[in-house]
């Protein structure tokens, strides 16, 4: 899942299978948890007015094929005014250690800041977070709120390079790579617990947290939707009005076709049984429960 | 006389009037003005009502308990309470310490609660602590550490804390699962006494599910964050649309998940061995119950027996016209053993209710969706 607008970059990387990415070399791409993500955007919100852009140190794992995977996100004090720019190590490094002792897999990877403007405090910047993941190189991320006019939310990744006759730390080029945001099973349903009501947008704030049964509903709903989607097509196709895609009708076909009737018979069943079977055996455990509960009140005199 | 009164008084006019001390200004006590009064609750006086978690909180969580070692998941929740809503605004983990070394290891944890405080504190964030989170499996969350640990809160913060339990393995079904606890007075207070023998559980009225009451909880995504998730999730039209706009497809960066439906089985033999492991503890905490409650019989029947021979023996004796023995003190004579406490049981209990029924609602589910999926092949 791509983050942010469309850019017309051109991503240069080996991406090759079997490509294992030695220390030196730049990473090649770079994921984000949505922990990160939201960490930077209630560091953002939290900023005094003096701030423009917050910065933070980004954590992480890396992998062999030049991959870089951002697991969690700190804020940084930093102090940017026109002549300088001054970035809190101390605070860093002792949050750092604590954070490394929660997770003792995740590693410095980079540092991310909000507003996309790069200039020579960023490269400044990014020299000095180079130093923190040497051998490896540090990656940046600059996060677009989307707040101002005419800025559309979003996130990019970038591996400084030298560039220019003289190597100084000012002199440095960011370079974009791709990113992603992925997510696994477990965040996955805390995302869905956040964006399942953001199209209402009465209620757009607040969600509640909802049983099974209802999210099975919803699911199944929007299957029934998607069922009659296709088939208003394939009425519509049949009728003549549209013409028919044969990549999209051997697609429905494969989809919908195979009958699960021989699978049914056997299994199918038993399994029906089973199920029952446990949730009756549950029922009976409960009020077995209570019942000892109620017993242990009643005074033997 | 006159001379020296003038005189003082000349050398009086001389000095420098003594100024009057400013009086202190006393400190102007002003009301709260009552349309902030809600706001601004110095006495904790309102009473919690609900609980609203944030979205960074919920993903927080949700990636500790995803990635600590078995259910060890536990750390603390920052944020404020206001006007009966206690609102969590950021956590934090707390690191996994083992039971070993339990005096270093509190103290590593109190150094390292202290030490986030202060940093999160340094960037504007909260540092208020008002509860703490733990996550469990399948809906084990009832035992002895928690309960401390709770007593403790709801004794030293304001407004008691609240505990988030988060259930893994209901988030890895598919749905995100939060809820909300507190300890009710009537638990708190058997706690306090330490006593919770038979006829103590009997006045508080105390079954395992009136240790816990559960606070209403809602979770809150700023405006921030639904504007970036919304941005992301936006459907980008695809050159499909424009022929067949019936099948417009969704490249979001967000896609749906159909994982709610899979026809597996889950974790149900799991929760089965659970239950049953569980039922076995209980089965033998009963037996120890059992155990000791024959011995305190046993031992009053003992001491029964002989303040009955006593005072037999001192009826003897006054018909035999001497003095009669003293009536010594039989407690110190017997010791009687203390009531056994029934906590323990009654955790057990609650943890066999709960995976009763975690089960029964994986069940539910999975019958609704095998008649769904017979519905369809069998037409």
């Amino acid at each position: 899942m791509p983050l942010g607008p469309p850019s017309s970059a051109v991503f240069i990387q080996n991406t090759a299978p079997g490509f294992i990415s030695t220390p030196g070399r730049p990473p090649t791409s770079v994921t984000v948890h949505p922990v990160a993500l939201f960490s930077i955007l209630d560091h953002y919100l939290r900023r005094t007015d003096a701030q423009e852009r917050v910065i933070g140190t980004l954590l992480g794992t890396r992998s062999d094929n030049g991959e870089v995977e951002v697991r969690s996100a700190f804020a940084v004090l930093h102090s940017e005014t026109e002549v300088q720019v001054a970035v809190d190590m101390e605070y860093h490094r002792t949050m750092y250690d604590l954070h490394h002792k929660v997770n003792p897999k995740e590693v410095i990877v980079g540092w991310y800041s909000t507003g996309s403007n790069l200039n020579t405090y960023s490269a400044l910047i990014q020299n000095f977070y180079s130093q923190e993941t040497a051998p490896h190189q540090a990656i940046h991320l600059a996060l677009n709120t989307g707040v101002e006019e005419g800025q559309k939310a979003g996130v990019q990744a970038y591996v400084g390079s030298p560039v220019g006759v003289n190597p100084k730390p000012e002199n440095c080029v960011f370079v974009p790579i791709p990113c992603e945001l992925r997510f696994n099973d477990a965040e996955r349903s805390g995302l869905d617990l956040l964006t399942s009501n953001l199209s209402d947008s009465v209620n757009a704030t607040f969600t509640n947290p909802s049983s099974d049964l209802e999210l099975l509903e919803r699911s199944l709903v929007s299957v029934y939707e998607m069922l009659d989607r296709v088939l208003s097509y394939v009425q519509s196709v049949l009728s003549g009005e549209v013409k028919g895609d044969a990549a999209i009708g051997r697609y429905l076909m494969d989809a919908l076709g195979p009958s699960t009737e021989d699978l049914e018979r056997g299994e199918f069943n038993s399994h029906l049984q089973d199920t029952l079977t446990v949730s009756y055996l549950a029922n009976l455990v409960r009020s077995q429960a209570e019942v000892s509960a109620r017993l242990a009140l009643v005074k033997a005199s | 006389m006159a001379a020296a009164t003038s005189m003082a008084a000349a050398l009086a006019a001389s000095l420098p009037a003594p100024q009057a001390a400013p009086a202190p200004s006393a400190p102007t006590y002003e009301a709260i003005p009552a349309s902030m009064a809600k706001v601004i609750d110095i006495e904790a006086e309102i009473p919690i009502t609900s609980v609203q978690l944030d979205a960074i909180v919920v993903s927080k969580i949700t990636k500790h308990a995803k990635e600590a070692p078995g259910s060890s998941a536990h750390g603390l929740l920052l944020g404020l309470d206001l006007d009966g809503t206690l609102e969590v605004w950021n956590s934090f983990a707390l690191p996994h310490h083992s039971n070993d070394d339990d005096d270093k290891s509190a103290k590593g944890v109190a150094r390292y609660q202290s030490s986030m405080l202060r940093s999160l504190k340094e960037v504007q964030a909260d540092d208020s602590v008002i509860g703490f989170y733990q996550g469990m499996t399948l809906g084990s969350f009832f035992n002895q550490t928690l309960v401390d640990t709770q007593a403790i809160h709801q004794e030293r913060l304001r407004h008691g804390g609240v505990v988030i339990v988060h259930d893994i393995s209901q988030t890895a079904r598919g749905n995100a699962s939060f809820r909300a606890f507190r300890l009710t007075k009537a638990f708190l207070d058997a706690y306090k006494r330490h006593n919770f023998s038979t006829s103590s559980l009997i006045d508080h009225r105390l079954t395992f599910s009136t240790i816990l009451e559960e606070v209403p909880l809602k979770i809150r995504t700023n405006a921030l964050v639904s504007s970036f998730l919304g941005a992301l999730s936006e459907a980008t039209p695809s050159t499909t649309t424009q022929s067949s706009p019936a099948l417009a497809t969704s490249s979001a960066a967000i896609p749906p998940s159909y994982s709610r439906l899979n026809l597996g089985t889950g974790n149900t033999a799991r929760n089965l061995e659970m239950v049953v492991e569980a039922l076995d503890n209980y089965k033998t905490e009963e037996g120890n119950l059992a155990y000791l409650q024959r011995q305190i019989a046993r031992e009053r029947a003992k001491a029964e027996a002989y303040v009955a021979k006593r005072k037999e023996e001192n009826a003897t004796r006054i018909a035999a016209g001497l003095a009669p023995l003293p009536e010594e003190d039989v407690s110190r004579l017997f010791k009687i053993p203390p009531e056994p406490s029934r906590l323990e049981s009654m955790l057990l209990l609650g943890r066999i209710d709960a995976y009763g029924k975690s089960l029964e609602e994986t069940a539910s589910t999975g019958l609704v969706k095998m008649y769904a999926a017979k519905a369809n092949a069998g037409n």
